[in-house]
């Protein structure tokens, strides 16, 4: 307990690291998100099938080999990238995929004949979007970005396998020079506390995100139960 | 920037890629069946409203769902070895799997019990069957079936989270394929072949499980 405290600051610097990395990985994957989601929904097929081949590819390998192939995968094509983005390129397509998903499934959400009537008022493709879809879309989908930003901050702990020095690889290196000095490993109370911190930040945001699902439940009735199921997928990912 | 790429060094890895994914074969099917008992004895739980377990339950699956896969590990395999529970590498990987992977099947199997029609258990209650036997008879048979596709899409998570083992040392697959990067940096050429493999295992998990549950959904399909 005693080593906690005296390295309180230096968690709370690791701290700060990880929520740094995940803003900014969450900012990507949301627009990467709004991107392939749109051609997910659209109805040239060959937008449709990149789009789902991207999604597929990212949801069907695992995010450590992933992570693991951006980091040293990318000096070979002369861009070599510091663990930091490393981890942003690769949380960031990941969970662009799994936000790709939730954004088409907001769009198809909405009824087919709201588009067809649109446009047959004669509104331009971007004027259906930005004037029907959108408004609908942005609310519903609001509670499962939420989710998702909760799973990008636990996925940013993988980051310390390549030597981010976030939240966890600062308690990673705690434990080890601790163990190096006196002999004895305090990994049980130190990862103990790095659990409980976790807890503490993600069941907040999960709270967070059910208030803000009941909210929008009444309004968004229907939609808000296929856009749910969507979510559930993407948080058994992580 | 050009770069050889290597058919022949991916063939002479075989052997080793194979011995990573036999590994990885084993520690996947034992961490599914263990978190599929546990998702079946924690729903059971939470369903029949046991007095202080179910909370204890409730508590266990938001714990493991607000908190990273890795982090879990490290706590099992670092932690507990630190307070004089050594556990080998390969029991913590599937503990903390099975953990995880149990916290999920909890939730799935859960929903399938409250998809069981109400009249079932009503029916039940009209027969005077104890609660051990509704649970045996009824509320199994229905609902694990409804909660099969949901414990596929857990079943496949745990199956790529394996991959993170790699991390406490554990030969399976990413970690050969490491390993080798490291020895040969023949980079693309090892995770072009485990990128192949996982998706041909997540596949072929997805088909499996498919096939099971056309055989499950059977007496349920007008003839």
């Amino acid at each position: 307990m005693d080593l906690i405290v005296q390295t309180l600051p230096l968690l709370a610097r690791g701290l700060a690291a990880t929520f740094q990395l995940a803003l900014i990985t969450l900012a990507v994957a949301a627009l990467i998100s709004v991107v392939f989601g749109l051609m997910g929904t659209s109805r040239r097929r060959s937008l449709r099938w990149s789009a789902m081949a991207f999604v597929e590819f990212f949801r069907d390998i695992p995010l450590v080999v992933n992570l693991l192939f951006v980091y040293f995968g990318a000096p070979l094509v002369g861009v070599p990238l510091e663990p930091f983005w490393a981890a942003v390129v690769s949380l960031s397509s990941w969970g662009g995929a799994n936000g790709a998903e939730i954004v088409r499934g907001g769009f198809n959400a909405v009824s087919k004949h709201q588009r067809e009537s649109a446009a047959a008022l004669g509104l331009k493709p971007w004027e259906v979007l930005y004037y029907v879809l959108a408004p609908q879309v942005l609310l519903p989908i609001l509670p499962p970005f939420t989710g998702l930003f909760s799973i990008l901050i636990q996925a940013t702990s993988l980051a310390s396998l390549v030597g981010a020095l976030e939240f966890f690889r600062t308690a990673q290196i705690i434990v080890e020079r601790a163990t190096l000095m006196t002999g004895h490993s305090p990994a049980f109370a130190v990862f103990g506390f790095v659990l409980c911190v976790y807890f503490v930040i993600c069941f907040s945001l999960a709270t967070f995100t059910r208030r803000l699902e009941r909210r929008l439940a009444d309004r968004t009735s229907k939609r808000g139960m296929k856009v749910q199921s969507l979510k559930q997928e993407a948080a058994e990912s992580i | 920037m050009s770069y050889d790429f290597s058919f022949s060094y991916i063939w002479g890895a075989g052997p080793d890629l194979m011995s990573g994914l036999w590994m990885t074969i084993r520690i996947s099917l034992l961490s599914i069946v263990f978190s599929v008992v546990i998702g079946t004895v924690g729903a059971a739980l939470r369903v029949f409203h046991v007095p202080g377990l179910s909370h204890l339950v409730a508590g266990y699956v938001n714990f493991i769902r607000s908190t990273p896969l890795l982090v879990q590990l490290f706590f099992v395999f670092y932690g507990l070895a630190s307070i004089g529970i050594p556990i080998s590498d390969f029991w913590s990987g599937v503990l903390a799997l099975s953990l995880w992977g149990g916290a999920y099947n909890t939730e799935n199997i859960r929903g399938g019990f409250l998809a069981i029609p109400k009249g079932l258990g009503e029916a039940a209650g009209a027969l005077a069957l104890r609660s051990s036997h509704y649970l045996l008879l009824i509320a199994l048979p229905v609902g694990l079936r409804v909660s099969i596709p949901a414990m596929l899409n857990t079943s496949v998570s745990v199956l790529k989270n394996s991959a993170y083992l790699q991390a406490i040392g554990l030969a399976e697959l990413t970690f050969v394929a490491m390993d080798r990067v490291a020895m040969d940096f023949r980079t693309l050429e090892m995770f072009a072949a485990i990128g192949a493999i996982y998706l041909a295992l997540v596949l072929a998990l997805s088909f499996s499980v498919r096939g099971i549950e056309h055989v499950l959904q059977k007496p349920f399909r007008a003839s």
